[in-house]
Order: C-alpha cells, then sequence, then structure tokens
C-alpha cells in the first residue's frame, strides 16, 4: 500500500485530494506521509482558523502557499452579548498585511468576530488582484468609506455580506462606488446598515447584476421601492426585505403582490422590520416554495403570523419572536411537516412579566409535529422536566438544542425542581447532540448526565448552574468530543480545571466568567502548560494586586501554536512562565 | 487538601470515575518527576506539533494530564471560604456592573447586542403595533428616547423611554411605581426629588426647565429620596 502510494506521481495525487473538501479529510490526509503532507500542503485552496490567535500568519504561510480562502474567527462568542470588554482584540490587519504579499490571487476572506478597520479593507481591495467573496460577521471597526474602496477596486465581487457587522455609516453613497461595468455580483447583504443607501445606486446594481441571487436589503429601504427592485431581479433566491411597513393602499399592495409571484426562484425571505400585518397577504403567491422565513424582527401577533406560516408547507427554517405563542407554534407542527431549524426570540427579554403566551408547550408540540426538526434556540419564561423528556423522546434527532429560560435559575414550576433530569434526557436521547446551551436552575447532576451521555458534544454554554467542581470536572472528563466551553456566573473553581488540565490543550477555547478560578490556578496553568494561552481579563486592574485565592473576574483560555499575543489591552494578563515570574 | 498550586502532574487513581482518563499510559515514575517529563518524553505528547494540533485534528489518545489530583472533595471547607471572598471581591463590581449594561445582568439573557439594538429601534421597544399606518421605517427612531434610571439605594438601574411621558409628574409617579415593584416604597410623590445628568455631564435637579428641553438635555436620572 504504502509502496503503491509513494508511486503515484504528485499530480495524481493532486488531482485526487482535490475532490476532497472536509477540513478534516484534508488534515487527515496531511498525517498520512510526508509525501501526501507535502502535496496536500501545496494544493490546499482553502483553511478555517476557529482562533486568529491560534496560529500566527506566517505559519499559515510557510505550509499553505497556494491559498485562495480563508476564513478567521476572533473574539470569543460570549463577546456578542457584551461580556468581551471592548478593545479586547481580534484585530485582522496582521493577517491581511501578510497575506496581501503572500497571496496575491486570494478571492475569499471570511470574518467572524473580528475588527476590521477602513484601513484594512482598503488593502483588501487594492491588494488582490481576483477577489471575490469578503462575509463579515460580526464584524466592526469600520465605516462605508472602507466599502466603497471594496466596490470600486474589487471587480471580480460575487458576494459582500456584512450580517450582523457594527458598520459606521457616513454616506449611503458608497454603493454608486460599483463601477458601471460591474455585473458580477451574485449575494449582497447590508441589513445591518442604519442609514439610507442611495436607492438609484442600488437599483442600477440590482438590475445589471444577472446573478445575483441574493440580496439582503437594510431597514432603511422602504416597503414602496421594493416592488421595483424585485422586478429588476426576479431571479433572486434569497430576499431580505426593507422596512415592511406603508400605509395600507389597495395599489401599493397589489404592485407588491405582483412584483412578488413573479420572483419564482424565492426560497428565503428575511427583513420584515415594522412589518404592517395588512401586506404580509403579499408574499403569500410565493409562500409554498419557500423553505426558509426569518420574522424575528417582525412585530407581528399570532393571528397573522398563523396565516403566514399555514402557507409555507415546505418551511424548513423559521426564527421569529414569541408574538407566535404556543397557538402559533401548534400551527407551525401541523402544517410544516419538513422544518428543520426553530428559532423563538423573547420580544420583552426585560420585562418581569410575560408579555404573551409562550410556555413550554409550544416547543413540545413542536417536537411532536416535526420529524425532521433538530436545530432549536428557544426562549422562554417557563419549562418542566416532564417536556424535557417529551422533547428528547420526540427529537432523538436532535443536533443543536439551545434553551434560554429567561430568568436565571428558574426550577421546574410545576415540581419546582431542579431540571437536571430533563437536560440530563435531552443528552441521553439526543446522541447525535453537537451543540447545547442549558439555563433554569440546575445542580452538578446535570453535568453528570452531560459528561456520561454527551459524547458527540462539541459547544456547551452554561450559565448560573451547578453546586461545586464536580459539575465542571464531570464535563472535561467525560465529554470527549468538546471544543468549546463557555461558562458564566458558576461556582466552577481551580480544582475541576486543574485536575483537567492536558483536556484543554485538546479544545479550541474556554471561557469563564464570574466564577471561582484563582488567580493562582491560572497562573499555575500557564506556566505548566506552554501550549494554552491563558489569558486573565480583569477590568479591576492587575490580578497581582489582589490575594492569589481571589478569582479572577474573566478568564478565556485557548490552545495556540503561537505563543502569547501581542495585542493585548491593558485589562488582558496572559499567564506565561516569563509572566508569572514578573507578576510574583 | 490538594489545593496546593505547587502541586505537581498527578497520576493517581482517580476516584470519581472508574476507567481513570488520567493514567492511561504513564509511567508511575512521571509522578515524582513533576511536569518537565512530558514535554520531553515523546511518548506522552507528540513532539511534532502539527498546524492540525491547532485547528481540531488529534490523534485518537491525547493523554489527560492533571496539574491536580481530585480528591473526590470538591468543595470542602477552603472552598466555602473562598467562595466568602469571592463575594466580598465581587460586591463592589455589581453596581458597577449594572450601570454599564442596559440589562439586570449583564449579558442575561443572552442576546445579541445587535439584535437588542434593533429591539430597542422597534417602535414602541418592540411592543406590538397593530396594523399601524407608518411612513419610513427610520423615522421612528426619534420617537423613542431611552434613558438610564437609578433610584437611590437601589443596585439596578434600569432603562426607561422618555417620550412615553409627557410631563415631570407622571414621569417621576411612574418611576416611583417601577422601583416600587421590587422595593417597598412610600407612594407618595412629595417623598422623592427627580435629578438628572444634562448633555455636559452636570446633575441637576429635574423640574426647572421646560419638559421639552428636559427631554433634549436629559442624559440619566437618578431618584433620591427626601432626606435620604
Amino acid at each position: 500500500m504504502l509502496r503503491m502510494a509513494s508511486s503515484f506521481p504528485e499530480e495524481v495525487l493532486e488531482h485526487v485530494f482535490s475532490f476532497i473538501h472536509s477540513d478534516k479529510d484534508r488534515n487527515a490526509i496531511s498525517l498520512v506521509c510526508k509525501s501526501w503532507y507535502e502535496v496536500e500542503r501545496w494544493c490546499r485552496r482553502r483553511i478555517f482558523v476557529g482562533n486568529c490567535y491560534a496560529v500566527s500568519p506566517p505559519m499559515v504561510i510557510r505550509r499553505f502557499p497556494e491559498l485562495r480562502s480563508v476564513e478567521l474567527k476572533g473574539k470569543p462568542h460570549f463577546a456578542d452579548f457584551n461580556l468581551v470588554p471592548d478593545g479586547w482584540g481580534g484585530y485582522v490587519f496582521p493577517w491581511i498585511e501578510a497575506m496581501a504579499n503572500a497571496y496575491p490571487w486570494l478571492e475569499e476572506i471570511r470574518l467572524k468576530r473580528m475588527v476590521v478597520t477602513d484601513e484594512t479593507l482598503e488593502l483588501i481591495a487594492k491588494s488582490f488582484k481576483n477577489f471575490k467573496v469578503l462575509v463579515l460577521s460580526s464584524c466592526e471597526g469600520f465605516s462605508t468609506d472602507g466599502l466603497a474602496a471594496i466596490a470600486a477596486n474589487c471587480r471580480n465581487l460575487k458576494e459582500l455580506d456584512l450580517r450582523e457587522s457594527e458598520v459606521d455609516d457616513p454616506s449611503g453613497h458608497w454603493l454608486s462606488h460599483f463601477p458601471d461595468s460591474f455585473a458580477s455580483l451574485v449575494s449582497l447583504n447590508i441589513s445591518c446598515l442604519g442609514s439610507e443607501v442611495s436607492f438609484s445606486a442600488l437599483e442600477r446594481l440590482v438590475g445589471r447584476c444577472p446573478n445575483l441571487s441574493t440580496l439582503r436589503l437594510n431597514r432603511a429601504v422602504p416597503l414602496d421601492k421594493l416592488a421595483n427592485i424585485l422586478r429588476r431581479a426576479p431571479q433572486l433566491v434569497e430576499l431580505g426585505t426593507g422596512a415592511y411597513s406603508a400605509e395600507l393602499r389597495p395599489d401599493v399592495f397589489s404592485s407588491l403582490a405582483g412584483a412578488f409571484s413573479g420572483c419564482k426562484e424565492l426560497r428565503s425571505l428575511s427583513g420584515f422590520w415594522d412589518a404592517v400585518p395588512g401586506y404580509l397577504p403579499a408574499i403569500y403567491p410565493i409562500c409554498s416554495s419557500v423553505t426558509s422565513l426569518n420574522l424575528s424582527y417582525a412585530t407581528v401577533q399570532s393571528p397573522d403570523l398563523i396565516k403566514l406560516v399555514s402557507q409555507c408547507q415546505s418551511l424548513q427554517r423559521l426564527w421569529v419572536l414569541d408574538y407566535i405563542e404556543d397557538v402559533g407554534l401548534e400551527a407551525l407542527a401541523s402544517f410544516c411537516k419538513d422544518l428543520r431549524e426553530l428559532r423563538v426570540f423573547p420580544s420583552d427579554p426585560f420585562a418581569l412579566e410575560p408579555n404573551v403566551s409562550l410556555t413550554e408547550q409550544g416547543l413540545v408540540s413542536v417536537s411532536a409535529g416535526c420529524p425532521k426538526l433538530h436545530s432549536v434556540l428557544y426562549f422562554c419564561r417557563q419549562m418542566t422536566n416532564d417536556a424535557l423528556v417529551t422533547i428528547a423522546k420526540n427529537r432523538p434527532n436532535m443536533t443543536r438544542f439551545r434553551l434560554c429560560i429567561i430568568e436565571p435559575r428558574t426550577p421546574d414550576y410545576i415540581t419546582l425542581q431542579p431540571l437536571d433530569d430533563g437536560f440530563g434526557a435531552i443528552v441521553e436521547h439526543c446522541k447525535d447532540l453537537q451543540r447545547l446551551s442549558l439555563s433554569g436552575l440546575l445542580t452538578d447532576h446535570v453535568f453528570e448526565y452531560i459528561g456520561t451521555h454527551a459524547k458527540k458534544l462539541e459547544m456547551l454554554s452554561v450559565a448560573f448552574a451547578g453546586d461545586s467542581d464536580l459539575g465542571l470536572h464531570h464535563v472535561l472528563s467525560g465529554c470527549e468530543n468538546l471544543r468549546k466551553l463557555e461558562i458564566r456566573d458558576c461556582p466552577f473553581g481551580d480544582k475541576a480545571l486543574l485536575v483537567n488540565a492536558a483536556k484543554l490543550e485538546t479544545m479550541r477555547s474556554l471561557w469563564m466568567s464570574s466564577c471561582s478560578v484563582s488567580f493562582g490556578a491560572c497562573k499555575l496553568l500557564g506556566q505548566k502548560m506552554p501550549r494554552l494561552n491563558v489569558e486573565v481579563i480583569d477590568e479591576r486592574g492587575p490580578p497581582d494586586s489582589r490575594p492569589e485565592s481571589c478569582p479572577v473576574e474573566k478568564l478565556y483560555i485557548y490552545r495556540t501554536i503561537a505563543g502569547p499575543r501581542f495585542d493585548m489591552p491593558g485589562f488582558v494578563w496572559t499567564m506565561d512562565e516569563d509572566s508569572a515570574l514578573r507578576l510574583s | 487538601m490538594e489545593l496546593q498550586l505547587d502541586l505537581s502532574l498527578s497520576t493517581t487513581h482517580n476516584p470519581i470515575d472508574g476507567s481513570n482518563l488520567n493514567n492511561k499510559g504513564f509511567d508511575p515514575h512521571d509522578q515524582i518527576l513533576g511536569l518537565k517529563p512530558w514535554s520531553h518524553d515523546g511518548c506522552l505528547l507528540d513532539k511534532k506539533r502539527s498546524f492540525e494540533d491547532a485547528f481540531g485534528k488529534f490523534k485518537d489518545s491525547p493523554q489527560a494530564l492533571s496539574l491536580l489530583l481530585w480528591s473526590g472533595h470538591p468543595n470542602d471547607e477552603d472552598d466555602e471560604k473562598r467562595e466568602k471572598k469571592r463575594l466580598s471581591c465581587r460586591l463592589s463590581k455589581m453596581n458597577e456592573e449594572v450601570m454599564e449594561g442596559d440589562d439586570l445582568v449583564v449579558g442575561w439573557p443572552p442576546i445579541k447586542s445587535w439584535r437588542k439594538k434593533v429591539l430597542r429601534q422597534q417602535p414602541s421597544g418592540g411592543r406590538i403595533v397593530n396594523n399601524r399606518v407608518a411612513g419610513g421605517g427610520g423615522s421612528d427612531l426619534i420617537n423613542s428616547k431611552y434613558v438610564k434610571v437609578k433610584m437611590e439605594g437601589v443596585a439596578i438601574a434600569r432603562k426607561i423611554d422618555l417620550k412615553l411621558f409627557h410631563s415631570y409628574q407622571t414621569l417621576t409617579r411612574s418611576l416611583i411605581t417601577m422601583f416600587g415593584k421590587c422595593q417597598q416604597l412610600e407612594k407618595d410623590n412629595a417623598n422623592y426629588r427627580l435629578a438628572y445628568q444634562d448633555k455636559d455631564g452636570d446633575w441637576l435637579l429635574a423640574g426647572d426647565i421646560p419638559w421639552q428641553s428636559f427631554i433634549e438635555s436629559v442624559h440619566r436620572l437618578e431618584l433620591l429620596r427626601n432626606g435620604g
């Protein structure tokens, strides 16, 4: 076998490898032997770096000289919820600077939770000759000026997707920087922009890009412009509307309904800001082929949502506000048999009392009625163990289960027991569970269930749970496939962490905030585990100004082959051997 | 107890977990040698660190190394003491954090800041508006003005939409009712004064300028008890 493999000419191997796209498989290939490693690294076109501090740009460039596509992630996931202080890091500039020299033919950059400056965007615009895809997901630090540079210079751009980025937008005229000859756009997502865009530039752009299949507008695009845009792009597959409100007028309605029924390819709809229910029937003509519906910005009540959902019998993904209520979810369960993903967001998360009738029952209905359901994010205010057990038994195919009971430490509201058994049933029955978020009243028992059963779990989020180190110990020692663990406000401390120190090297990252990990333990961990970056985030000042036993505010641990990072702000301390000496 | 941070590598049998993930492939001598050996000894952790190590491709047998022995008594007295200390360490932080975030607890419920921003921009703060007759969406932004309110002696701050109020009296009354839900408060307006921070950051007593000008300049509010 070995001889046969080595007798293949490199070109043949390279051709065979070109059919293998999964990162995991490519990694496996490169471990076979030295020659496969060499061939593989020269023909690798695409990499994914889950943590931009886990490796340095020169290391990547040295190993993979011919990349075309790079995907990088920056800040920890909890940054989404404001738990990572401003200025923490995640700057993409050093990466782009290094790649500008190394990869003149780079075509795709996808970034998540990174700081991207206008300077960075300008560098991208002028460095890569055949640049095609820019996806900025939950990024920040740039403005429409940077986007204008991309528009003006990237002649072959196919995809510009700003997802949920925070963009300073002094000018809506950046769209007019796309040259008149430019017609290659396939996907444009500007839904996060706060200010108005130039409609004439937008209409012209949409009109001259025959392959445009995804267009997600921002809230500033009024409903009366939508019909015009749709008529110019009847080939659209994914549409995000702008504000979906206007005075109800028959002529406006029929124009809109006409435009929608001309878009036979539409499969995904989002936007619907400020939706006026009277205009929702305009999309009914195309609803039967819609597979994805994001109504999570539409403040529309249950009866209107039910009418809409009942038209969408091919629906696979629904994001919606809790206005849908239990009765709406029951309707969903009976109409949408193909549903795979459901997210229900709270309309008024900070209210003390429930403002809608959405309980555990809605989720139970969907779990019973939709056999393909495997991904759930559900915000509610009450839950029972019985409901969770039922959901687990109904849907053993669940792979992502995130439940947020809004009030921390809420018990089963009928028995007043912790929800340990309920979540225990989820991990026990759903053998393929990859992602889990816990909430409600939970003791160490739930972590015992998780450690025992959740063998495929890759990401776990925990808040306000557990009673002791034992909880964390169960998870770290039991969950073999765990890659990301994020914990806040749990009484987990030094012992569980130190006992399982080596487990951390098999994971991408661990976040712990407001837990019981002492500064001394962080120091020890950093000293003894050179492949881990142990970063203490403390806005109260240097951690060594307090007793070693005092718990640190926030702790972020990740494995790295690049060593400590160089861009730490004043409130982050890294616990390597030197710093331990320095600080003690 | 075991919580000595200078403790070195331990491979002793783990009383919690019979299968003991922690001592596969270890030479008992390693125990005494501390941590040094594994960084030198190729049989414990592969010396060749490859790119994959950082990106999720792991060989099947990563040795689980401990920096500490698991005792089976996770929280003994020391931990309890530590817990108390922790609380006192955090006490001063509480007020700060609450004032910094919009939420009662920072980052909870776990809703993306982006989504929260959109919710806040909804007319009437995300509450339902039925068949509302509206013009352009963006203009609704001006129809609300959110400011943070603190009540003297109450740790938790709130955010309110000033555009829902039309006079000093209704505002003060509503604030007392709102904070009164958690605290036993006297319901008499006369027992409270309303202070506000203006554009320039100065704290002033509310009521001495017209309501409209007040709305335009107010940044923060605090409800004070008379004689408090």
